[in-house]
């Protein structure tokens, strides 16, 4: 059975930004718990659609808001529909995951219908409201940006059991990746994309199909400003740069390894970048300051310090980490951390299980000729993994692509087109044809 | 890159490799000199000399003048300027002597303070001396193979202890050797 889309939308009441229809573009649903960028998953799903954007009318659904509404968000057409999930619930979905995990559960794979009623308690009626919408829109993809979020792969099958659906897996947490509660979400996917090869790797080794797996990446960029002029807080060159990510005096491991750092290399400056302050030590002394807010102030002080400890990376890909080798300073991550893939795969820096293993990282990266040979491998890798904006779009696109190329029944008559990507001039385009 | 590649994971191996061996000894304590006491802040001479001439003469003394028409004339001046400063002159009297016994005071101080520092002093030093050894301690600990009950670590002071003696045994030998070839 063919189901022209295309020819369903024209005729009944589409929705996009302008309010009118437009039969030569694509309609990409994406489904996302959280719309904002401040977390690393928020910020990819955003790039994501970003990138979709460029070649189909997105439009994003998600639970949040105050009241239901639509409204133009940048390229985006933003549905909220104002039925968000009690924070509680996915604090509580993340704590049991953990706990039967740690039984070791998850090797017999299988799940009382209990605790899998639990996982799913007021997670899944958040999504109810997106049916209607997605009804609405006739969607030629759907892109779900979350593994765990059941609730709007339910949505998706009530209204169009058969649209291509593309799964932005969200991984952090390998638990939950493995965990086979969320299997039918994968099994349904056409396409899943990771951001991370160690994410990918998870994805292919717990739930098959490595041809439909794609790693994508991230689009980031070193800013040349921030090598024009040094961050002077901590001095012009030649420091520690160490990102705690938490209060100064909190009873954490990363403060008690921020002080083992900075009582070790009492003769070499040591910034220490809390949620709360920013100090510096050299010498036993402490200089305390505000803590580093803008964006731009944390690029300068990683793009001149001598090494950047991220003691707590971002836990979907360590984006900061990136963002450090970008401006070819070598990293120094927890080994069991999504970062530590950049380090070893990346060959930009270390990592370390101990304490003890911490202090001989950083002393190695104090060598002038290690820290180059870091620096350059580390700039390299992530300059072609991560430096190139339109080498993303057309990862994510091709990805896309074979997803709806796989499922061959949609007649939408459309294409999902790269404009000039991969060296290829503003005249041409590559054309990804997503019909059979 | 012009330069040869790092991997990581090996150069991770080397480093744990490297750190196998213990390259660790605690700091020695500070050198302390003990003070000769000569860091005191008496100066006896000058205090002695503020003791003895802070009270300065409160009345006009005639045979300062001198004799004949000149001599009583400067005694008549004389009489008349304590008379009119006399007031003056008291209070500046009193004045002095307070600031004589505020010197006898802060100098006091100072030597108790200065004895205090050389206290302290001593007291840091002693406890560096202690830090130390509880370094070492700890050190050999952690080098040891697992003493983890009170008992292993007397057990590993008193093989330290036996190691020292035997090296010293070893040095007494060695320069008893020497000792003896000389002698040939």
């Amino acid at each position: 059975m063919t189901v022209d889309r295309s020819s369903q939308r024209s005729s009944g009441t589409s929705a996009n930004p302008s309010g009118t229809v437009k039969g030569d573009r694509p309609v990409i649903a994406v489904l996302a718990d959280q719309w904002e960028p401040k977390s690393e998953e928020g910020w990819a799903t955003r790039q994501v659609a970003g990138a979709l954007a460029c070649s189909a009318d997105v439009h994003v659904i998600t639970p949040q808001g105050i009241v239901p509404s639509q409204r133009v968000d940048s390229v985006f057409t933003l549905h909220e529909t104002a039925t968000p999930s009690s924070p509680t619930a996915a604090v509580r979905r993340e704590l049991l995951i953990e706990a039967i995990s740690d039984t070791g559960w998850s090797a017999t794979g299988r799940l009382l219908p209990e605790y899998g009623r639990l996982l799913d308690r007021d997670l899944l009626d958040c999504w109810s409201a997106s049916s209607d919408i997605l009804a609405g829109l006739r969607p030629d993809i759907v892109v779900i940006a979350g593994h765990q979020h059941l609730g709007a792969l339910d949505a998706v099958d009530r209204v169009a059991p058969d649209v291509p659906i593309v799964l932005l897996a969200l991984g952090s947490d390998l638990n939950s990746l493995a965990f086979p509660h969320f299997d039918r979400i994968f099994d349904r996917s056409q396409a899943v994309l990771a951001i991370t090869e160690t994410e990918r790797l998870a994805i292919v080794e717990h739930h098959g199909g490595a041809d439909r797996v794609h790693r994508i990446g991230a689009p980031l960029a070193a800013n040349p400003s921030a090598l024009n002029e040094p961050n002077t807080w901590v001095g012009t060159t030649d420091y520690v740069f160490v990102i705690s990510s938490t209060k100064t005096h909190a009873n954490e491991e990363a403060v008690a390894l921020a002080r083992l750092i900075r009582l070790r290399f009492p003769e070499n400056p040591v910034g220490i970048s809390a949620t709360d302050a920013f100090s510096v030590w050299h010498q036993g002394r402490v200089g305390e300051g505000w803590p580093v807010e803008r964006s731009s102030d944390l690029t300068r002080l990683m793009a001149w310090a001598r090494v950047v400890i991220d003691l707590r990376p971002g836990p979907l890909f360590g984006r900061r980490c990136v963002d450090s080798l970008l401006y070819g300073t070598p990293i120094i991550v927890p080994g069991n951390s999504r970062a530590r893939e950049h380090a070893e795969l990346g060959r930009g820096g270390l990592w370390f299980d101990t304490p003890g293993e911490l202090a001989w990282c950083v002393e190695a990266m104090l060598d002038p000729e290690v820290r180059a040979t870091f620096s350059a491998q580390g700039k390299a890798y992530a300059e072609d993994a991560f430096g190139s904006t339109d080498g993303y779009i057309e990862r994510v696109l091709v990805a896309t692509g074979k997803a709806c190329s796989d499922v061959g029944e949609i007649g939408m008559g459309g294409q999902i087109v790269i404009p000039g990507v991969g060296g290829i001039g503003a005249g041409g385009a590559t054309s990804l044809p997503i019909t059979a | 890159m012009g330069q040869p590649g790092l991997d990581p994971k090996e150069f991770l191996e080397r480093l744990k490799q490297e750190h196998q061996v213990l390259r660790w000894e605690p700091l020695p304590p500070n050198q302390f000199n003990p003070s000769s006491g000569g860091e005191q802040s008496r100066s006896g001479s000058s205090l002695d000399y503020l003791h003895k001439h802070w009270a300065l003469p409160g009345s006009f003394n005639p045979e300062d003048a001198g004799g004949g028409p000149k001599g009583r004339l400067v005694g008549l001046f004389g009489r008349l300027t304590y008379r009119v400063l006399g007031r003056y002159l008291h209070e500046e009297r009193d004045l002095l002597s307070h600031v004589v016994r505020i010197s006898e005071a802060l100098e006091r101080r100072c030597d108790a303070l200065t004895l205090r520092v050389q206290e302290m002093n001593l007291d840091i030093v002693r406890r560096q001396v202690a830090e130390a050894e509880n370094q070492a301690l700890l050190a050999a600990w952690l080098h040891a193979e697992s003493p983890r009950t009170t008992g292993g670590v007397a057990s590993i002071s008193s093989t330290i202890a036996q190691r020292n003696m035997a090296a010293a045994a070893a040095e007494a030998a060695a320069a008893a050797k020497e000792d003896s070839d000389r002698s040939r």
